[in-house]
């Protein structure tokens, strides 16, 4: 993907994180956390214009949950609210065996994608969540077993040569599609150069959804949009609007980011767009 | 073990929920999500060892 196929006017896919699994309701009191709540945000995201909601499950108390029964509580509300939205589950998890990470992938159906973290990643400050390549390729496996799209994310350079390494190991059905994240800590410096390097260092035929953190998910959403890629925002990436002001929704994110490429003039992608694209 | 300044609330400061959530005793914070993981010790995870707030709190540790 390349500024050639902005220019081509190929569709964008907008991807919204609804909720995520760091933070929670302490942080923003808009952010989703019950099924009910992240089925009606569903519904409003795909008004606004996403196609793909990235979704983790919390219990009552806001925490993670890798439990299948709350996937599939998230899933039924989110095909009861919204219309045609691709469903997309995580996978990532710190400390948490790569059996109970895979709980997400056992819902009926299956989500048609799964995010797959490409390695290691520091947190706090004595954490590492691991993501091993016996993990990684765990987790695929059982992606290929369901016909779930497997979408790598890559959290940094070093990243890169590990979704080289998994396209190694195992056949992963074309497009390969990668989350290119830029932010703090182990996360690949938020500048432009870091940007365009890392799309040069995709594997041949790649396409890569642009995920920035904080302040810097709609500088680089609107970067990703001129380069050719997709975006993804929301309250789980970014709880403000502007700085010091919460956003007030996960839709009114992902309505400034369709403003943006429509101004741009790029069209954003629907649902069944989507599904082409990705090969879904 | 759970950490013992872990609590479980549903209201601190300006902040209020309809279902109680980890607390912070040391910090005076409602815990992140992620971290509640750790205070609670879930899967591999120890407070002792991975809670910088704890270990500051009992050691010094900076």
């Amino acid at each position: 993907m390349s500024y050639d196929d902005f220019l081509a006017g190929v569709p964008v896919i907008v991807t919204a994180a609804l909720t995520g699994g760091v933070h929670g309701k302490e942080a923003n009191p808009a952010i989703p956390e019950t099924p009910d709540e992240i089925g009606r945000a569903a519904a409003a995201v795909e008004d606004a214009g996403a196609s793909v909601v990235h979704l983790h499950a919390r219990d009552p108390s806001g925490e993670r949950s890798f439990a299948t029964e709350r996937f599939q509580a998230i899933d039924d509300a989110v095909r009861a609210h919204a219309d045609d939205v691709v469903i997309q589950h995580s996978t990532g998890g710190t400390g948490a065996p790569t059996e109970e990470r895979a709980g997400p992938l056992r819902t009926d159906p299956p989500p048609e994608m799964a995010s797959l973290d490409m390695g290691p990643l520091n947190r706090y400050d004595h954490l590492t969540s691991e993501n091993t390549r016996a993990t990684v390729d765990a987790l695929y496996d059982e992606m290929a077993d369901r016909g779930v799209k497997p979408e790598l994310e890559v959290f940094n350079d070093g990243h890169i040569n590990e979704a080289h390494g998994l396209l190694d190991r195992r056949a992963l059905d074309e497009p390969i599609h990668t989350t290119l994240i830029f932010g703090p800590g182990t996360l690949t410096r938020p500048r432009p150069q870091n940007f365009l390097t890392a799309i040069d260092d995709l594997p041949d035929g790649a396409t890569f959804n642009t995920l920035g953190f904080g302040r810097h998910q709609l500088p680089f959403a609107t970067m990703g949009i001129l380069l050719g890629g997709h975006v993804r925002v929301g309250l789980e990436d970014n709880v403000y609007y502007e700085a010091g002001e919460l956003a007030a929704s996960n839709a009114q994110l992902v309505e400034r980011v369709v403003r943006v490429a429509e101004e741009l003039g790029r069209p954003v992608a629907t649902p069944e767009q989507t599904r082409e694209v990705l090969g879904l | 073990m759970t950490c013992p300044y872990l609590d479980y609330r549903e209201q601190a400061g300006s902040q209020s929920f309809d279902e109680a959530r980890p607390y912070c005793t040391v910090s005076d914070r409602f815990v992140q999500p992620m971290r509640a993981d750790i205070c609670n010790d879930r899967y591999d995870l120890d407070h002792a060892s991975h809670c910088e707030i704890y270990r500051e709190n009992e050691e010094g540790d900076p």
